[in-house]
């Protein structure tokens, strides 16, 4: 099989996936309790109101032409509008998106630049202080529910110490990005106090992950053949240590890299709640709180289809580092 | 609890839909309560004219206000509420309060219609920039096209109304200078001179007027506004001439007064009518003190103050408004001087505030009560005796000392302190045990077991209070009460069907009314026919058909 049409498989079956969370959000809004009329109506409306807001809405036709019209509006990139919030939805989803992108994208930065050094570290220093440490830490990461630890750092670094804000996004990374660019320190470090202590905090559990995947893997790839090999050949210790066991730890960790980011998309919306991040994940909560339905989902549908797509970009890369894939 | 209680009366604006923010709201949902009330329920009874004998007397020992013969309205109504206390249709529970954090770069007490008007708010340090954190951002900037107390926030510190309360509630002139009734169903209102629109154009009769029919009338300024039953009874408006605006509604309207000051923001008729929707709910151009500076939706809200605004320019330069669901990011933002006013603070985060030296709490009773109500027309609840007995089993102080913190106030009427038709003269039903169990055994019902279903997380501590009471109900000798969670929606579902027979026999329940007058609650809530009623008393009705077929009092209050 070519990498062209395994692709093409993959990507065949993600647009089933999307269809069905497509299918199960939609559904969603009917099997939870109170029906969606009650959501919007006041509590004393009378049942004139609430017909004639069913009939605006369109919600008394049957459910497969509602089901019908609302797929054909997606395929349009119509994901409905919210006569709660007064837009469209996809404008309010994709509003928020970059927010979310930056906070996961930011986190994955965290968690990569500390995690590979430290289980590499871990893998190489095995049983000696630094790998107590390294593991000690993975064990801690890895159990800390990330709202509480989102929580402790608030009030330790912002609230006790003023370092960092409490909240809130600030600038956007891009702006921040080019006041770097051009030299102007003082509105990139302020863009810091505020996405530090969110990237931080998203990214803890995921550092504590790639710690200790990077640190078995390593120790796997130290003790298998061809390493012996490459040391009875000679090579220094560093050159089979990062040139050769590294690499190939590495084809793990960037599968694992890339499932997490797409959990971090979806999963950061506790993490955006403590930190009120304005991503898709307070949008969640918005709409969960203000009964939202059609930007909730919209939100929903955009964070599944950012799953699909995020695995169909590990699933190339993967089948590019590692050729069998694609012959399996 | 009084400790925190108010003590500055502020100048304002508002307009309030309830919903503290949709979460810790009211009743309905986001924030979409009473207004409807009038629509379904005084439109039907209608007027049958004073000539009704005063009701209710032998039960109530309520004095008449007024001298002479006739009952004046409020009478009328502090009639009903004695009766509804002696008929106990609900265990009276505990009125909300609204609870803010408050830097100390800034001085601002707290309103009774839980609105905050930016206009009051005085910066006390070097920073004439003041920061507001409340749980959630606006649905869109458009003034008439939605009903969450968050939005009416942030569009009422640019737009203003007619009429406008003060912070106790009290009904106070805005754009108007003068009102009155003209006849049965028609009001005039006298504009002021001088008030211009932020982009520019002065306010005429003609721009009230349409903002009027705008939110009444479906075919006008290119929306059906939610807030159409907001302006109950009330039919369409016209300008007989540059400053006056003459108000029709159907029927008498003895709370038209009532409703403007808390309902219907004036916009400018041209520029509603020369821009879209999209437009019209991302700018604002209003008359209010404070004008659009930065729209940033569901992020933040930026505004510069109005030099040209009507009255003295507000202390503050410039105002920004920003949102967090979550209370402790709230308490956080103002604990480090993020943010000058923390709405919503919880009674699980008020001792950080309290301990904190930068800033304060202030809590002021809202317009929302907590009630368990009982259908009357079933067993045991049909006895009076036996809803008198759940009364006095409860300890409401202790609820609302250990629960609430002391943040709310214990209440033994429908009507809230502070109301027209509030009966002065009636208390909270105190705890006593001994005479609970005595009634419970005259009812006949000695031994029943009954169930509470609470809404999980819809109101302020909601499941906790409705566990102290189930509690309480236990320690009857002779009751044995369960408690049974239930998601907000599902409970809402059974209890607007309409049917008395479909609601559940015993639940837990807000309500909030943003027009403080007691017709607001008793008519939907206690009356035959009432959209959510679930007690139905002949002399009750026929005192609350009086008082709907009276004007009211000339100044609105």
């Amino acid at each position: 099989m070519s990498l062209a049409r395994f692709l093409l498989k993959r990507g065949l079956q993600g647009v089933f996936v999307v269809w069905g969370v497509v299918t199960v959000v939609f559904l969603l809004r009917f099997i939870t309790p109170g029906d969606p009329i009650s959501v919007i109506a006041p509590l004393d409306a009378s049942p004139a109101t609430r017909q004639a807001i069913a009939a605006e809405l369109g919600l008394n036709r049957p459910l497969y032409v509602q089901y019908l019209d609302y797929l054909v509006g997606l395929l349009q990139g119509d994901m409905g509008y919210s006569y709660i919030s007064n837009t469209s939805a996809s404008a309010r989803v994709f509003a928020r998106l970059p927010a979310t992108l930056e906070l996961a994208v930011a986190a994955t930065l965290v968690a990569v630049v500390l995690s590979i050094p430290l289980g590499v570290l871990s893998a190489t220093n095995r049983n000696e202080p630094v790998d107590y440490g390294a593991t000690t830490f993975s064990l801690v990461g890895i159990s800390t529910p990330n709202f509480w630890l989102g929580i402790m750092l608030v009030l330790l670094f912002a609230v006790e110490f003023g370092v960092f804000k409490t909240s809130g996004r600030g600038i956007t990374s891009a702006r921040a990005l080019s006041a770097l660019a051009t030299g102007n320190l003082d509105v990139f470090v302020s863009w810091l106090t505020y996405i530090t202590l969110p990237a931080i905090t998203l990214g803890t559990y995921f550092t504590a992950l790639i710690t200790r995947l990077t640190r078995s893997g390593m120790l796997d790839e130290l003790g298998s053949a061809y390493v012996r090999a490459t040391r009875a050949k000679g090579l220094p210790e560093t050159l089979v240590r990062y040139r050769h066991a590294l690499r190939n730890t590495l084809i793990p960790v960037v599968t694992v890299l890339g499932l997490q980011l797409g959990t971090l998309i979806g999963g950061a919306v506790i993490t955006e709640a403590v930190f009120a991040w304005p991503g898709l994940g307070t949008l969640v909560i918005n709409s969960i709180t203000g009964r939202d339905w059609v930007v909730l989902q919209g939100s929903l549908i955009v964070i599944g289809v950012g799953f699909v797509l995020i695995n169909l970009v590990v699933d190339a890369l993967y089948a590019y580092l590692d050729p069998r894939v694609v012959s399996d | 609890m009084a400790d925190d209680e108010p003590t500055t009366s502020r100048r304002t604006f508002l307009k309030f839909a309830g919903g503290t923010t949709a979460a810790a709201a009211v009743a309905g949902c986001a924030g979409g309560d009473q207004g409807g009330a009038q629509e379904t329920t005084t439109g039907a009874e209608t007027t049958t004219g004073a000539e009704t004998t005063t009701a209710g007397n032998e039960t109530t020992g309520s004095e008449e206000t007024t001298s002479g013969g006739e009952a004046s309205r409020e009478a009328l109504l502090q009639q009903a509420n004695q009766l509804l206390h002696d008929q106990a249709p609900w265990v009276f529970l505990n009125r909300q309060y609204s609870v803010y954090g408050v830097s100390s770069n800034v001085e601002w007490t707290g309103r009774r219609d839980e609105r905050i008007d930016g206009y009051a708010i005085q910066p006390q340090g070097d920073s004439s920039e003041v920061t507001i954190t409340q749980s959630q951002m606006d649905s869109g900037l458009d003034p008439h096209d939605h009903r969450e107390t968050p939005t009416d926030n942030i569009v009422l510190q640019a737009y203003e109304g007619v009429l406008a309360r003060d912070a106790e509630g009290k009904v106070i002139n805005q754009l108007a200078t003068d009102y009155q009734r003209v006849e049965d169903g028609v009001v005039e209102f006298t504009l002021q001179d001088g008030v211009t629109f932020h982009e520019g154009g002065d306010l005429t009769a003609e721009d009230v007027a349409f903002s009027i029919n705008r939110i009444v009338q479906e075919d006008v300024g290119g929306l059906a506004s939610p807030q159409s039953d907001q302006l109950a009874g009330v039919t369409g408006a016209e300008a007989p001439d540059d400053s006056t605006v003459r108000v029709m509604s159907d029927g008498i309207n003895p709370t038209v007064f009532a409703v403007f000051a808390t309902y219907c923001d004036v916009m400018k008729r041209s520029w509603v009518e020369e821009n879209d929707g999209a437009y019209i709910n991302t700018h604002m151009n209003g008359t209010g003190p404070f004008r659009l500076a930065n729209y940033q939706e569901g992020v933040e809200v930026v505004y510069e103050r109005n030099e040209e605004y009507w009255g003295d320019p507000a202390p503050a330069q410039g105002l920004t408004i920003k949102s967090a669901s979550e209370s402790s990011t709230r308490v956080n933002q103002l604990l480090s001087g993020e943010t000058d006013i923390a709405v919503n603070v919880p009674p699980q985060d008020v001792n950080r505030v309290r301990n904190a030296d930068n800033a304060s709490l202030t809590a002021v009773p809202s317009t929302r009560v907590l009630f368990n109500a009982m259908r009357y027309d079933v067993e045991p609840f049909s006895s009076q005796q036996f809803r008198q007995a759940m009364n006095l089993a409860i300890d409401l102080d202790s609820i609302i000392e250990n629960v609430l913190q002391g943040f709310a106030a214990p209440t033994g009427q429908p009507t809230l302190e502070g109301f027209v038709g509030y009966n002065p003269d009636v208390n909270p039903y105190p705890q006593d045990v001994e005479r609970a169990q005595q009634l419970v055994e005259e009812s006949g019902h000695a031994g029943v077991s009954i169930t509470l279903q609470t809404p999980v997380g819809r109101y302020l501590k909601d499941v906790e209070i409705a566990q102290a009471v189930a509690n309480q109900i236990n320690q009857l000798s002779n009751v044995n009460c369960e408690l049974e969670q239930r998601e907000f929606q599902a409970l809402v579902g059974e209890i607007t069907t309409g049917n008395i027979e479909d609601k559940p026999p015993f639940y837990l329940i807000g309500w909030g009314n943003a027009t403080f007058d007691a017709s607001q609650t008793i008519i939907p809530l206690v009356t035959t026919g009432g959209a959510l009623t679930t007690f139905e008393n002949e002399q009750v009705d026929q005192l609350m058909e009086r008082a709907q077929s009276m004007g009211g009092e000339p100044n609105g209050n």
